[in-house]
């Protein structure tokens, strides 16, 4: 068990850390011609393989050898690092999903953190850090990298922060991180796919703040989290299909949030996903109770949702509430609400607006249990829905919450195969013309990856 | 809507870490209020030392009024008034009438004043016009839009919502408000009274104090030109403001009862949860001491927030609401115990913000999630534009037609 001043500083030791990385980089870069002489060979156009610990002994030093366009390739062993990767069009990859590991031990703010374009992370686990396990970040500065708006008293100015362009995360499996498992703040142009995600106190994947952002989040697992597969301000092409987020407390959330730039959210696709018994006991508390959630959309505007299969949430399958006075306006909600072998929602869509921002322009298919029971009134109309108080919802009890270092450790995970191939450059776009998924899946999509299905 | 069930948390809005955060840059407003000194205008508050002593006099003129940001530290006592006027919708009369006002807060907080006969002290006067003077001036003017109703508003006395004038007294020495208030009656001439009632706070440094539940109060305003600036006074027309208000501002009153015997009775763990603070220091949940920020993102192992989701600190931080920061300097009332009438011990809410907005949402916000609400009955709310500072040669309420 932690002691008590951990506790105390679950949050305070990051900025700390993330310090000393950028001290760590600084002094690589200034010896950066040594790379080119050694070990790597990237320099001169021809991509270089650099291993580990084969030839670096950290991943560190391997990332800090290599030049854009190298692969970083991890031979299986436990690493005690916290990798940071600012140079662009690098990859990283185990050569065994399962084995290769990034640990951070419960003390390390983060396994690996992306803040130059084009990086790739894939086919490795990244465990036991105190917030996130893999981040991509615009937003670093020479406190190191960071995430999220503010919660301090300044406004927050995205323009001094451009996203990172173009990243990929997959066939990553992200377990016991203390926030987030894979994490994509202030980046577009990429893709978290075939990732397994658990253990998480916030969310097990988390896509926030941009616009326009051409991000892909398919064939992931996120279980045993606070919540599976978190959307805050995330806006106008986030795709998200093919994914099985069951077995959290709250499944997937879509929020606008005033802490983060560029509030409202709105117009993501949520496609083809599995949202089934967000019921979790062996997960971290959501810290502001919530429990027995299929998707909740909080000021969420203009999303797409359908084909899903959403069943066995006791509270509520879909609920619409505001962010303040940003009301959720627009959503479509449409899919299945029972499956095979799955309870049914404790309601499945339901409206629980404040006064001041009403909830519109959403109009539930005929299929499904509303509260309101009247929740339909107000389709075809700009007019408000109406909306009921949240005590009126589906009473669950919320187990207490598990310490994310006590969380079970996920089952295998499928890898990749040809691990010694050293990719092209990441393409400059990712969702525009992809085929989704058609119809509504089984309850048992992806449930080989599960570790309590 | 049920105003308690209302208060339940459904799901978070995420959150992790110390963002890196951008100033929000040396505003126009702030340069053109520092400028304003710079070409001979009247000095703004920032010409006083951070650290003035509230036991001396405090400059009554200048580009903006006395009683927002100066003294530093606010003075131990006050006398708060709202009146009606005959003249609000007529905009040619009030502005004579206000003239005539401004001229007796001169003469009384001035150095040459003899009331009461030893001198007026550190005395303050600040001037706020309601909503509807302010609108028969101009509706498009900050100001002319009146508060809306929050949970539990609706018990509140008509006479107690709103109102066309504030006084807003303030000064060491309580015995001098009562006769200050009447010069300034006399000078004011044939206005209905509302209410009137005085107010008091504990010892403290700066904006903070002791509230009536025992808790510090007023730890995290806005301090210094360039926040006060941004935050609390009305910009100059450089800065997309009016020129007409340039240097005012706009307060937020709200008489709230405390449910002191209650609350008590939580016990300090309780307490400290309701409020997010330490009992003893002021210290955030978090971490830290009291002048550190609150950390809203800090959890335990298990998912626990360490500041609790419905704690007042988090329910009233402005990161939420996407707001700005209010400068707060309220003031304690107790009214007396008559037989089985307990009386009341509260707090008069009175904040100072460039936009009212800023008040509007995050009231919603406690409404919806504080848990200090539960033990606050509001009995009092009203908002003003508090006029722009004046002086001999800038008359009271003569910026409005400019």
């Amino acid at each position: 068990m932690p002691s008590k001043r951990d506790l105390a500083s679950f949050i305070g030791v990051f900025r700390r850390a993330a310090a000393a990385v950028a001290v760590l980089t600084v002094a690589a870069c200034a010896g950066g011609s040594a790379a080119t002489e050694g070990t790597a060979g990237g320099g001169d156009g021809t991509p270089a393989v650099l291993r580990v610990p084969d030839e670096h002994t950290t991943v560190q030093a391997a990332v800090d050898a290599a030049s854009p366009g190298d692969l970083v390739l991890v031979s299986p062993g436990t690493y005690a690092e916290s990798v940071l990767v600012d140079t662009d069009d690098v990859t990283v990859r185990g050569t065994d999903r399962n084995a290769v590991v990034i640990d951070g031990e419960g003390v390390r703010s983060s396994g690996v953190v992306a803040t130059a374009d084009g990086v790739r992370i894939e086919n490795l686990t990244v465990r036991r850090t105190m917030h996130y396990g893999v981040l991509v970040t615009g937003m670093h500065d020479d406190d190191g990298p960071s995430a999220h708006g503010t919660d301090g008293y300044e406004r927050l100015d995205p323009s001094r922060f451009p996203p990172v362009e173009r990243f990929a995360v997959r066939h990553v499996t992200a377990a016991n991180n203390g926030l987030y498992g894979i994490y994509a703040f202030d980046a577009r142009h990429g893709a978290i796919t075939d990732s397994y995600a658990s253990g998480s106190a916030d969310s097990g994947i988390y896509v926030g703040q941009c616009r326009e952002c051409d991000i892909l989040v398919q064939g992931n697992v996120a279980e045993r989290n606070a919540v599976g597969f978190e959307n805050a301000n995330a806006s106008d092409s986030v795709v998200v299909s093919g994914n099985r987020f069951s077995a959290n407390r709250v499944g997937m959330t879509f929020l606008s949030n005033y802490q983060e730039a560029f509030t409202p959210q709105r117009a993501g696709t949520v496609v083809g996903n599995v949202v089934t018994t967000n019921t979790s006991a062996d997960s971290p508390a959501h810290a502001e109770g919530a429990f027995g959630i299929g998707i909740g959309i909080s000021g969420g505007r203009h999303n797409v949702l359908r084909d899903n299969l959403v069943a066995g949430n006791p509270r509520a399958g879909v609920l619409l509430a505001n962010t303040e006075d940003l009301a959720a306006v627009g959503n479509r909600v449409d899919g299945s609400w029972a499956g095979d072998g799955v309870s049914r929602n404790g309601v499945d869509i339901a409206n629980v607006s404040a006064d001041r921002a009403p909830a519109r322009g959403t109009c539930p298919g005929a299929a499904a249990s509303t509260l309101p029971e009247n929740l339909r009134a107000a389709c075809g109309t700009p007019g408000p829905l109406d909306g009921v108080a949240p005590g009126e919802l589906p009473r669950v009890q919320a187990p207490p919450g598990m310490s994310f270092l006590e969380v079970p450790a996920p089952p295998p995970q499928p890898g990749m195969t040809d691990v010694e191939n050293v990719p092209a450059p990441l393409p400059s776009t990712v969702t525009a013309g992809i085929r989704l998924p058609e119809g509504v899946p089984d309850a048992d999509l992806l449930a080989e990856r599960s570790g309590v299905a | 809507m049920d105003r308690v069930s209302r208060r339940e948390v459904l799901f978070g809005t995420g959150g992790v870490i110390a963002g890196v955060v951008a100033a929000a840059g040396g505003t126009a407003a702030g340069t053109a209020l520092e400028q304003g000194r710079d070409d001979g205008t009247p000095a703004a508050a920032a010409d006083l030392p951070a650290d003035a002593p509230s036991t001396g006099a405090v400059r009554p003129d200048g580009t903006t009024q006395a009683g927002i940001d100066r003294p530093a530290t606010p003075q131990r006592f006050g006398l708060l008034t709202v009146l009606d006027l005959p003249d609000a919708g007529s905009p040619a009369t009030l502005l004579s009438r206000l003239a005539t006002l401004g001229t007796a807060v001169l003469d009384l907080t001035g150095a040459a004043s003899a009331v009461p006969p030893g001198g007026a002290g550190d005395l303050t006067v600040t001037v706020g016009l309601g909503p509807r003077p302010v609108a028969a001036i101009d509706p498009g003017l900050p100001g002319a839009t009146a508060l809306p109703r929050f949970a539990g508003d609706e018990s509140i006395a008509p006479e107690r919502v709103g109102g066309d004038l504030l006084l807003a007294l303030h000064g060491s020495d309580p015995m001098a408000l009562p006769a200050a208030l009447r010069e300034l009656r006399a000078a004011l001439g044939d206005a209905t009274p509302r209410w009137s009632e005085s107010c008091f706070r504990g010892p403290g440094d700066g904006m903070v104090a002791r509230n009536p539940l025992g808790f510090h109060d007023g730890i995290t305003v806005p301090h210094g030109v360039r926040e006060l600036s941004r935050e609390v006074w009305l910009p100059p027309e450089g800065d997309g403001g009016d020129p007409r208000v340039t240097g005012g501002t706009l307060c937020v009153l709200r008489r709230l009862v405390l449910d002191t015997a209650r609350f008590a009775e939580l016990g300090t763990g309780s307490q400290e949860a309701v409020i997010g603070r330490r009992l003893s220091d002021g210290a955030p949940l978090s971490g830290g001491t009291m002048s550190d920020d609150v950390d809203l993102r800090a959890k335990t192992p298990t998912g626990q927030y360490l500041v609790p989701a419905r704690a007042h600190t988090r329910a009233a931080h402005p990161s939420f609401t996407g707001s700005g920061l209010m400068l707060r300097r309220g003031y304690g009332f107790a009214a007396p115990a008559v037989g089985d009438d307990p009386g009341e011990t509260g707090l008069f809410f009175i904040s100072f913000q460039r936009e009212l907005d800023t008040f509007v949402r995050t009231q919603h916000r406690l409404d919806e999630i504080d848990a200090l609400m539960e033990f606050a009955t509001p009995t009092a709310s009203a908002s003003f534009l508090v006029l722009p500072g004046f002086d001999a040669g800038r008359p009271l309420g003569s910026t409005l037609t400019a």
